[in-house]
């Protein structure tokens, strides 16, 4: 009796293996793509592991506001002269963690909506739908504006789980009408032949096929999400928190006057450079990941 | 800083405003008097023009430049004690009876409006209708406010005398009638009905009558706030000619008093949505003038060398402080708020947030330090510096039941200490000086942040409701004393003169959001601070000094704001097409560059 399973084990194993074995090649191939996914794993180290290199507070030295860049501060300092490369570095953890928050309701909200609507149709369907497209219809920046006079956005799981709620209705939409592309298909007809549970056929079935594209909405999702709360940190409609790169931003701008004299430059690019090594990180990595899943674009 | 300057100025105390700006644009044809070109300027009270704003000068979106084409009857010169110093606006004298129960206006007398028609002492008893439907200080249809005018009489056609009603006077009666806004009866008569005085009259007594009298005028205020004359009929140096998002142009009023003395022909008012707009404005050379904005140093630098450009600074009327929150735990205790202030170093604080715009208060008074020499003499000194002071503020924190744990300061019970100062966004001094208080107390073991607000109308209305803890408060709006002291032992306190009494309101209640207490002890006596504080509204010179020194002692030892910095205004002039700006330190710097215009100031080059 155990023997079998033992089997479906090794198969496992061995499937991932060799998934992991292709994701290896796909990336190799490309230069660019190794660039991105470095670019991404040093955001996570230094969301997770950055601030843990500063002391709290960060020191400030109040003879040395706005010092140019040099050996001791790479990107000069800000108006109260602490270090902008610090600021950076620990500022990213509520960037990147409320990024990632966002990214994984948008695309639990999304795929698990779109599959449900697309697969079951119907009743469910239409339901489902209808409340999608009222939340399409929701302005999102207008709404944050609104609901920054009420809520303070003090952690980034708070951040995170607004934009992510704001987020998902693209990707539900999106999610539907491939489910209803994809259960029309032969392989979805012969599991239902099969009599196969609708939970395997989704999770088995039509979810792996999908898998690229969720990916892929996941990691345009955090930009999405890195640029949106920047956006409104610049604005100024958010609460004050020094270390974020959107107040670095607005800081640099309104109060340093980096727009008008060359002082808060390196306090503006050091925020801006670090969204720009993201995003191209993100777009790297997105590039690799669509050979990744889609066979039919390998280069064997 | 341009925000701030904006909201000093609605606070009806202190002005800003600038001028210049050497610019491209060819000289104006038709000047007069040796006169001609265009001067380029920013509005610091309406910094954001509205193209469908009305021209009212009390529609707050209204089109109406203070100095330009809205004319007050005269020109508050904000001495540092005195209310009672004008420049001539619309009168071009006046006699104050000694007693300040009334005030006698002799119009210019060979003014008239741009559209010819001369201006009577009926336009000014029709302004002042007008202004009580606003309820403006000495025009209020309350029947008990102080400071309220009894009675407007037209002596003859150039000669007003307005009377003070002395059943409950105040200091501050003239200041109140001067500030008046003066329009054309024969442009806004539909706005008011024909039987406004007797409406008055019948409102002024008790009892039902008296009530819907005074509603039928409170009513009224709309209409006044929503009138739009299709043209501008101005008794100002200049009228508006036409205005785009972008700018509004404003031409030379030929018929205007003084206008052979007029320099420019034309005035342009640049829209503004921003500080760093003036700016750029300023390292382009574009502007003739500028008001009062923050600056950083680096963009100091820039503006300072485009060629012209040149930076007046003076006196301003306002300071900063960082305010409690009484009702709320800890900082009820007044050790608490010492602590704080031992821990608060003003002087880098001031170098961060306002370098160019403010210096370090010398200690806490709740006066601006030009005026507390004046009134305080050498008591000035005797009163606690607050200067840093960790082992004191260590001291203070003790004797509050305050416990530091982990090298962190707790309440009295153990619980975390989260000290949360509340800023409005757009004021980017505020937030730098926020931050930099922040960071001092987070040093010392105060767990601190700052919360930001996105605008200021939004945080009055939460800092009245006591939501905050602690926030930043302007201070110090002189120069008469009641009105500087109001801000800490006023309305925002608990205190208001009503019907003629001083009344306190349980903290929460009537606006009172600071939730001080009622009464303090002094030196060993008790005082109470709101009631000295209305005795300063009808009290003698002698009698005001006393007043003061106990205020400034009471505000010092009780702490229900920490003085942060005194502001300096810091002004922007361009000499490359206009002369005879006012120099450093001329009082004139505290009304907009229209009046520096109208009084035959500003020459062409």
């Amino acid at each position: 009796m155990t023997a079998p399973v033992i089997t479906m084990g090794d198969g496992r194993t061995t499937m991932r293996r060799n998934f992991w074995h292709g994701v290896w090649r796909v990336l190799k191939r490309k230069p660019s793509r190794m660039a991105g996914m470095v670019i991404i794993l040093g955001f996570a180290f230094m969301g997770v592991f950055g601030p843990l290199f500063y002391p709290d507070p960060l020191p400030r030295d109040t003879a040395n506001l706005y010092a140019a860049p040099s050996w001791e501060h790479l990107f000069g300092t800000d108006f109260e002269g602490t270090d902008v490369l610090a600021l950076v570095v620990t500022g990213s953890s509520y960037v990147l963690l409320s990024a990632v928050i966002t990214a994984i309701i948008t695309v639990v909200l999304g795929t698990g909506i779109g599959l449900f609507a697309g697969f079951r149709r119907g009743r469910w369907d239409t339901v489902l739908m209808r409340i999608t497209d009222m939340k399409l219809t929701i302005p999102g920046l207008p709404l944050l504006l609104v609901l920054s006079t009420i809520w303070k956005f003090g952690s980034a799981i708070e951040m995170g789980l607004v934009l992510g709620l704001l987020g998902w209705g693209g990707v539900a939409r999106a999610v539907r009408s491939q489910t209803l592309s994809l259960r029309e298909r032969g392989f979805i007809e012969a599991a239902r032949g099969l009599g196969l549970s609708t939970t395997h056929i989704i999770g088995r079935e039509l979810l792996p096929s999908m898998a690229p594209f969720i990916a892929m909405n996941m990691l345009i999702a955090v930009t999405g999400a890195v640029y949106a709360q920047v956006g409104l940190f610049f604005l100024g409609v958010l609460p004050f928190e020094a270390n974020n790169w959107g107040v670095m931003l607005n800081l640099a701008v309104f109060g340093g006057g980096a727009m008008s004299s060359p002082a808060a430059l390196p306090y503006l690019a050091a925020p801006l450079l670090a969204i720009l090594l993201l995003t191209l990180g993100i777009v790297l990595a997105v590039d690799a990941m669509d050979e990744i899943f889609n066979p039919r674009l390998r280069e064997e | 800083m341009k925000r701030l300057a904006a909201v000093v100025a609605l606070l009806g105390l202190a002005t800003v405003t600038a001028c210049s700006g050497g610019t491209e644009d060819k000289p104006a044809a038709g000047g007069s008097g040796g006169g001609g070109g265009l001067y380029t300027t920013i509005d610091a009270n309406k910094p954001s023009l509205d193209v469908n704003g009305p021209i009212n000068p009390w529609s707050p979106k209204g089109n109406a430049f203070w100095g330009y084409n809205a004319m007050r009857i005269a020109w508050s010169k904000n001495h540092l004690t005195d209310p009672n110093q004008f420049y001539p606006g619309i009168a071009a004298s006046w006699e104050i009876a000694p007693d300040n129960s009334s005030i006698t206006l002799h119009l210019q007398p060979d003014n008239k409006w741009s559209d010819g028609k001369p201006v009577t002492a009926e336009d000014v008893k029709f302004s002042i209708a007008l202004a009580y439907t606003q309820g403006s200080t000495a025009f209020a249809i309350d029947p008990g406010a102080a400071g309220a005018a009894s009675e407007v009489e037209v002596v003859d056609d150039k000669t007003v005398k307005i009377s003070q009603d002395m059943k409950n006077p105040s200091v501050t009666f003239v200041r109140g009638v001067m500030d008046s806004f003066i329009v054309p009866q024969h442009v806004w008569s539909s706005v008011l009905p024909a039987d406004f005085w007797d409406k008055l009259k019948a409102a002024r007594g008790d009892g039902a009558d008296a009530e819907s009298a005074r509603a039928e005028i409170t009513a009224l205020s709309e209409k006044v706030l929503a009138f739009a004359p299709p043209k501008d009929v101005s008794a100002g140096p200049f009228a508006l000619e036409r205005m785009n998002p972008g700018e509004a142009l404003l031409v030379k009023n030929k018929n205007f008093y003084n206008a052979a003395n007029v320099g420019p022909d034309q005035v342009k008012m640049l829209n503004s949505t921003g500080n760093e707009q003036i700016w750029n404005y300023l390292i382009a050379g574009k502007l003739d003038s500028a008001p009062f904005t923050a600056v950083p140093a680096d963009v100091m630098k820039r503006i300072g060398a485009t060629p012209g450009n040149a930076v007046v600074k003076g006196f301003s009327p306002v300071s900063l402080g960082l305010a409690f929150n009484q009702a709320k735990k800890p900082y009820d205790n007044v050790h608490v708020r010492r602590g704080l202030a031992y821990l608060i170093n003003r002087d880098e604080v001031t170098t961060i947030a306002s370098p160019e715009g403010g210096t370090p208060a010398v200690t806490t008074t709740g006066i601006h330090q030009k005026p507390a020499a004046e009134w305080l003499g050498a008591e000035l000194g005797e009163l606690e510096p607050y200067k840093l002071d960790p082992a004191k503020a260590e001291e203070e924190f003790k004797k509050a039941g305050l416990k530091k744990e982990g090298g962190k300061w707790t309440l009295p019970d153990g619980t975390p200490w989260k000290f949360t100062i509340n800023v409005p966004t757009p004021f980017s001094d505020w937030v730098s000086g926020a931050k930099a208080v922040t960071s001092q107390l987070t040093a010392a073991g105060v767990d601190a942040e700052v919360l930001t607000v996105a605008d200021y109308p939004l945080y009055l209305k939460e800092i009245a409701e006591g939501k905050y803890d602690v926030g930043f408060w302007l201070i110090a709006l002189g120069p008469a004393p009641y009105n500087i002291y109001q801000r800490l032992y006023g309305a925002s306190n608990g205190w208001a003169i009503l019907g003629g009494k001083v009344k306190h309101a349980e903290a929460g209640k009537g606006g009172n959001w600071m939730g001080g207490p009622e009464t303090i002890e002094v030196d060993g006596t008790k005082v109470n601070p709101g009631e000295l504080t209305a005795k300063l509204n009808s009290a003698a010179e002698d009698e005001q000094k006393t007043i003061v020194g106990q205020l400034a002692k009471a505000a010092n030892q009780d702490l229900p704001v920490i003085q942060l910095w005194d502001y300096v205004n810091t002004q922007f002039v361009n000499t490359n097409h206009f002369t005879g700006f006012p120099e450093n330190d001329s009082d004139l710097l505290r009304q907009p560059a229209g009046v520096w215009i109208q009084l035959g100031m500003v020459k062409k080059k």
